[in-house]
């Protein structure tokens, strides 16, 4: 503390003469208003960067560094902002549209002065009586203070009953009646307190968690590249006929299950302080992990050792989970339960994944339509990890992202067709789709443009 | 007897008059104190002194930022001649209370003092600049924050802080009987005071200092400092139960309806006054005294009024430290809410019992929006 103190007053000294300025210096002011309708509640945020905090703030936001927040830095860092909240409704996800944000400019905002506002919606299903609305926001955690309010709602049918908050107001619920009007106005609620909050923070770290896996398509490209050849057998270098149920099950039981072990290692070195690396290069060894899959997809490189590699790449991707962690930040006697449940929401996610997939890969791979997948699939990743590689490393803007969200914001479509697809594959002439009668990679290769265009929606 | 029949009747027909001129007389003294100061003004001065009632956007030009940083409308008594800086005082005396009049006036004189002395956390503990003291700004955060935009600040001359650096503006004519506003403020300091006929509204209205505590000839002056005595008195005649209620298990951070929040009303928290004891609520009205008790009679007094009868709707919160010692600022937050009230106390995160923000709003009468409806 002492050693901050020290700092603010030396930063203050040789910003302004001496004179210290009067207003926020080391804090990241998040002040949220809440208004409550009948079927949606509209927040609108206010973000004020202290001095101190200014500069990180602006380079979260001016991502190509030229000084200026764009249109599309802004959207994208209010974007962001949103994407650090968790948002429930008597304890159902719901999840914040943007509706507007304004900024000021960098060169203001540089000074600690002007302030960021952001407005958004939820939509609220129908329910019950009592309602409880809870808003986590993990925005730069470590860095900010919080406040959060609900306006006395002017809808006569709602009535709030109680507010609780945390400490430092990140984390709110509102309980509230909809109804016709009844039972006096009360004020905050105490009871039980600190199991609230714990079962509040648990839930929501493990809602972001899942969102994080999510939306991180290139976590999941890598985890689904990876599955690609699972239920084939290496032969030579080739490969092969299919495995056995039994034993491509295990495979890929395997190969998550290292994957896991991965991610958790370094997320809990990184979140305990002990490991951490910037987040630029792990972006790219992370590119790098799903070209390498991808080839190993067309061509066994690691026969059999899947598992190791899926572990070795999994401490990669781990330092990059630990990256959001940090970003949400959390107490430090926080940190054991909120690893633990963001982790658990990102295991959940990837089960779910591989449940969806995992079916339709293995009941495809028993038929002559496999290598058109497998191929298409592996280029696919191929070319988009080639472009987050380059991306990553100039730090310019590439159409993968576009694309690659694009596919992912149709996941569950695409999970459908790719399932009716290959249940239609059973239908096809039962001839054997590798062995002697294997159709040479050679002839394949020339229609691989169709394959590009129709193989992401399969895939994913 | 026609003669006494007539002085009689006189009597009776200026009776009511008489009680009108009783009760407009306070609003014609503050109409003829702005009319003698628009006066003095230029041609210059008068068109940038004067705004449209309706201008939305000089209504909302108020902050507690120093004037550098947030430009005020209107014109400082730095831009004065002697003459006009007097009839622009005698107006704030005649609109404002003796009270109100002093608070404003030891919320400038902190400025004074700040310009001198600067912050009192300096390196080592020693105020004011060090002589020559210039260069490049250090960087700070992660990495990557280098260069960037916008290396340019305003500059930090004189022009920054001092007791002359507090604007004046009219929105609308100085009227007897049609609305207008007074404005008058800079860093620490908004005043937006509505008249309408024999009514005068306050809010929104913003108090402040920086240093919250210093000396002057002597003298220990605190702009805000039985803001922060009584509210402490009052949380002290609290029972435990009381307590329990009123003080908050969460931080507030700042100001929840600072500048640019007008016509909010967020759900109270805390302690209701309806369960506090008849003296508990006199000290808590008499808290409130000193902000409704900053505009001139008649319109304390029927603030004050208003306030009496909120009483049973009033909420009292409070969020930090629960002591102080006697003679310094408390460090905690507090709030008190009712249907036509909120004011804060707000100390700075920087300087917590030296630099104090404070705010007090009618949600249903910004801009004596209330006064105004048809």
């Amino acid at each position: 503390m002492r050693w901050k103190n020290t700092a603010i007053a030396a930063a203050c000294f040789l910003l302004f003469g001496g004179v210290a300025l009067a207003h926020r210096v080391d804090e990241y002011l998040q002040a949220t208003i809440i208004s409550l309708q009948a079927n949606q509640a509209q927040a609108s945020m206010r973000l004020i960067p202290g001095v101190l905090v200014a500069p990180s703030v602006i380079d979260a936001i001016d991502r190509n560094h030229d000084g200026v927040f764009s249109e599309s830095e802004q959207r994208a860092y209010a974007q962001r902002v949103l994407g650090d909240l968790s948002i429930t409704i008597d304890g159902k996800t719901i999840s914040p549209q943007l509706i507007s944000w304004s900024f000021p400019a960098a060169a203001q905002m540089r000074e600690g002065l002007g302030e960021i506002q952001i407005e958004y919606s939820v939509e609220l299903p129908p329910g019950a009586q009592h309602r409880a609305l809870t808003l986590a926001n993990y925005h730069l955690n470590p860095s900010s203070v919080y406040l959060m309010n609900v306006v006395v709602p002017q809808d006569p049918n709602i009535r709030i009953v109680a507010q609780k908050r945390n400490e430092v107001q990140s984390v709110y619920e509102l309980d509230y009646q909809q109804t016709s009007a009844v039972g006096a106005l009360s004020g905050s609620s105490t009871g039980r307190l600190p199991a609230w909050l714990n079962h509040i923070q648990f839930a929501s770290l493990f809602r972001l968690g899942m969102r994080h896996i999510a939306e991180g398509t290139d976590h999941l490209l890598f985890l689904l590249v990876l599955l690609l050849p699972a239920p084939l057998l290496a032969i030579g270098s080739r490969w092969n006929r299919p495995a056995s149920i039994h034993r491509g099950l295990l495979r890929v039981l395997g190969i998550v299950t290292a994957f896991t072990v991965g991610h958790s290692i370094t997320l809990t070195l990184a979140a305990m302080n002990l490991a951490h690396v910037r987040e630029q290069p792990v972006e790219v060894l992370i590119a790098v992990s799903i070209l390498v899959t991808a080839a190993h997809a067309l061509r066994p490189l690691f026969p059999g050792k899947e598992a190791w590699i899926a572990a070795f790449f999994g401490l990669i991707h781990g330092l990059a989970f630990a990256a959001t962690l940090d970003r949400l930040g959390l107490a430090r006697w926080e940190r054991v339960a909120g690893i633990l449940a963001f982790n658990l929401g990102i295991e959940t996610m990837q089960m779910i994944v591989v449940a969806v997939i995992l079916p339709s890969l293995m009941l495809m791979s028993r038929t002559r339509a496999y290598p058109v997948i497998q191929v298409g699939g592996a280029v696919f990743a191929g070319v988009a990890s080639l472009g987050w590689i380059v991306g990553r490393l100039l730090d310019i803007p590439t159409p993968v992202d576009t694309i690659v969200e694009a596919i992912a914001h149709h996941a569950l479509w695409a999970a459908a067709g790719l399932f009716l697809v290959s249940l239609a594959c059973r239908y096809l002439p039962a001839e054997r789709p590798y062995g002697s009668h294997r159709i040479a990679q050679d002839t394949l290769l020339p229609n691989l443009p169709e394959m590009r265009q129709t193989s992401p929606r399969q895939i994913l | 007897m026609r003669k006494f029949f007539a002085i009689t009747a006189a009597a009776f027909l200026s009776l009511p008059s008489f009680a009108m001129a009783q009760q407009t007389a306070p609003t014609a003294e503050i109409v003829n104190a702005a009319n003698n100061l628009l006066a003095t003004l230029s041609a210059e001065q008068h068109q940038k002194v004067l705004y449209a009632f309706d201008d939305a956007n000089q209504r909302a030009r108020w902050s507690n930022l120093p004037t550098g940083f947030v430009p005020r409308g209107g014109i400082s008594l730095k831009q004065m001649s002697a003459p006009q800086r007097n009839a622009t005082m005698k107006l704030l005396a005649t609109i404002l209370s003796p009270m109100g009049l002093e608070k404003v006036n030891e919320i400038r004189e902190a400025d004074d003092d700040f310009k001198g002395n600067g912050s009192k956390r300096g390196p080592g503990g020693q105020g004011g600049p060090p002589p020559g003291q210039k260069g490049p700004p250090p960087q700070f955060g992660g990495p990557g924050g280098t260069g960037g935009p916008g290396r340019g600040r305003p500059p930090l001359s004189g022009d920054m802080f001092g007791s002359d650096l507090y604007y004046i503006s009219f929105l609308g004519t100085p009227s007897t009987t049609q609305p207008w506003m007074l404005q008058f403020g800079g860093h620490h300091l908004a005043l937006n005071i509505t008249i309408a006929g024999s009514k005068g509204v306050l809010t929104p209205t913003l108090t402040g200092a920086q240093p919250a505590i210093f000396k002057l000839n002597g003298k220990t002056i605190r702009p805000v400092g039985r803001e922060s005595d009584k509210a402490l008195a009052l949380l002290e005649s609290l029972d435990e139960n009381q307590r329990k209620h009123a003080v908050l298990a969460y931080q507030v951070a700042d100001l929840v309806l600072g500048p640019g929040q007008d016509g909010k009303k967020i759900v109270p928290d805390g302690l209701t006054a309806s369960a506090m004891n008849a003296k508990q609520q006199g000290m808590l009205l008499d808290l409130i005294a000193e902000w409704t008790g900053i505009l001139n009679e008649p319109s304390a007094t029927a603030r004050m009024a208003e306030m009496k009868s909120d009483l049973n709707d009033m909420w009292f919160a409070w969020s930090g430290p629960t002591t102080a010692e006697t003679g310094s600022n408390i460090t905690a937050y507090y709030r008190i809410q009712g249907p036509h009230l909120v004011i804060e106390y707000a100390p700075q995160r920087d300087e917590p019992g030296n630099h104090v923000h404070t705010m007090y709003r009618d949600p249903t009468n910004d801009y004596g929006s209330g006064l105004l409806k048809p």
